[in-house]
């Protein structure tokens, strides 16, 4: 009798709900919350809503049998990795946690009945329901790039077989050849993704074909860590690397994929590898539900990252406007706690904590050169911001053993989160 | 929750049927240090972890000194001074009690 009271969630689901769910259909009478989406965000908030809500029903589901993560990608691209590497499987989540994973597609979620549909043809009710699908592509925002454009032209910002694609495509290019990275306008998925991505590939090269050369295609005349990189690629890549501002032309304003050309203002280019990453706005699945803007992304309550515009539905992760936090990994696991914790507050009557959130994120110029930007962040008017004082990025001019530890790090920080997430 | 219990009494009888273990706490603050330190403290990888089985196993005492030294600059660090400074004294010490309780 004595330990129930927080989970005597039968408010939840009435007095007939608690009854059914007592049928020997082994499930408990608790409540019910989905999360649509199995990577950083959607991991780490199925394991630590039960984690804190332990009699919650979590269902868990993902497009796919298991996540293929983008942190680590680029070390796959540049042959450091196989793809094994950053496969996540979702079976602790099931087996230790005791969460129910489904492999499915969620195709509808109705805000009204609080219906998730997938295209398997399964429905679940949901009390509280977290989506955290990251991002999709904008195809057609620039011009030529379509899904075709992608067989021939990766993107390789989500990872799987566009991962593949572009490193065979580097590995098969000749000695000499020049790879084209386009990069895109802000906000973005992983700001320092691009610039990571040039530095492993040019440590490829270097090794491999050194007679090639990169070339950064960007629509931007700043990026994340830009100082630390571009000191970075003095070091060890200035004859392979070669960035080009939007302020220089960078900017891609169209391509030919069939043709093999990226056009800018000024010129056509015809690379032997293009890595096209294009605008970016929320998962497909947050946009068809009514919870973007007219940004394309989803404004959430910063408190608990419920959704302005849907109750009872949590958006997560890159999908999600969160303020000074970047769109990575370690923000969608940090906010995914968030909103679990929350959501436990809110299920058993509670005020949901004070927010407070982190993220640090490694980038890699080679396997014994990392880099680091941190921060800390709280609700600040309203708003997620940084806490003043605190993040910021490594220094420069620091020493080889300093950023040869950032680097050990970095694999450190990869081993750790994806226990936290999916372990 | 008082206030959900009371709400309920006719069907209390069934949830304890159901009943489930106790809920961890909810220390949101504290646990996204997990990112990096692993679930509890137990890193898995190159990141100091901070539960008993860690292989650099510190006490409370011992690890609050330390938050306060990367807070302060005392100690020198990666990237531990730039996070440490974003909590207070008080903030810190509260994370190391989450994580040694
Ligand atoms: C090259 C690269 C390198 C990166 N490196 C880092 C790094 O070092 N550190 C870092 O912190 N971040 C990094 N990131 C960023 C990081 O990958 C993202 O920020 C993070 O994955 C966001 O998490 P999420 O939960 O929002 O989305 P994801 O992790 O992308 O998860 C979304 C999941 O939802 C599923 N899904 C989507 N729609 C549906 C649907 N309708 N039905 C069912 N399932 C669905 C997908 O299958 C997918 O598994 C990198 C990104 C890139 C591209």
């Amino acid at each position: 009798m004595i330990n129930i009271s927080r989970r005597t969630f039968t408010g939840f689901v009435g007095a007939a709900g608690a009854l059914s769910a007592l049928g020997l259909s082994g499930c408990g009478g608790g409540p019910r919350i989905v999360v649509v989406g199995g990577g950083f965000g959607g991991a780490t908030a199925a394991k630590y809503v039960k984690r804190y809500l332990p009699s919650a029903n979590v269902v868990l589901i993902d497009a796919d049998k298991s996540h293929f993560t983008c942190p680590f990608s680029n070390t796959v691209i540049a042959g450091m990795n196989d793809m094994a590497f950053i496969e996540r499987k979702f079976d602790a989540l099931a087996n230790k946690h005791g969460i129910t994973v489904v492999t499915d597609l969620v195709v509808g979620i109705d805000p009204v009945s609080k219906a998730v549909k997938t295209k398997g043809g399964n429905t679940f009710n949901y009390d509280k329901l977290v989506v955290s699908p990251g991002i999709d592509l904008k195809w057609g925002a620039l011009a030529g790039y379509d899904q075709a454009a992608a067989e021939i032209m990766p993107h390789a910002w989500k990872a799987g077989p566009q991962t593949m694609l572009l490193r065979k495509q580097i590995e098969a290019m000749p000695n000499g050849g020049v790879v084209a990275i386009s990069a895109p306008g802000n906000p973005f998925r992983c700001p320092p993704g691009p610039y990571e991505r040039a530095s492993l590939i040019a440590n490829y090269l270097k090794r491999n074909k050194p007679k090639s050369k990169i070339l950064i295609l960007d629509s931007k005349d700043a990026f994340a860590k830009d100082k630390l990189f571009k000191e970075g690629w003095e070091k060890m890549y200035d004859d392979i690397i070669e960035w080009v501002p939007a302020a220089k032309n960078g900017k891609v304003t169209r391509v030919d994929a069939k043709a093999g050309v990226l056009e800018t203002d000024f010129e056509k280019i015809k690379p032997a590898v293009a890595n096209v990453i294009p605008p970016q706005s929320a998962g497909a699945i947050a946009i068809s539900t009514g919870l973007t803007d007219k940004s394309g992304f989803c404004p959430v309550n910063p408190n608990t990252f419920e959704s302005t515009l849907v109750k009872d539905v949590f958006v997560i992760g890159d999908s999600c406007i969160a303020g000074d936090m970047p769109k990575s990994g370690y923000s969608a696991s940090s906010q995914a706690k968030v909103a679990a914790g929350a959501i436990a507050a809110m299920v058993m009557g509670d005020k949901p904590a004070p927010m407070s959130a982190i993220n640090t994120c490694y980038s890699l110029l080679a396997p014994d050169y990392g880099i680091s930007v941190a921060g800390v962040y709280s609700v600040q008017d309203g708003k997620i911001a940084a806490i003043k004082g605190s993040g910021g990025v490594s220094p420069m001019g620091a020493p080889y053993q300093f950023r040869k530890k950032e680097a050990d790090f970095a694999g450190g920080w990869y081993a750790s989160i994806s226990q936290d997430s999916w372990g | 929750m008082k206030r959900s219990l009371a709400a309920i009494p006719a069907i209390l009888g069934l949830a304890i049927l159901a009943a489930p273990a106790e809920a961890g706490p909810i220390n949101v603050m504290a646990d996204a240090c997990s990112g990096c330190h692993g679930t509890d403290g137990q890193s898995v990888g190159a990141m100091p972890g901070f539960d008993a089985k860690a292989a650099d196993a510190k006490s409370a005492a011992e690890l609050k000194k330390l938050l306060r030294d990367y807070r302060s600059g005392a100690r020198e660090a990666t990237v531990m001074g730039r996070i440490a400074k974003g909590y207070t004294e008080a903030q810190l010490d509260a994370i190391v009690d989450h994580f040694k309780k």
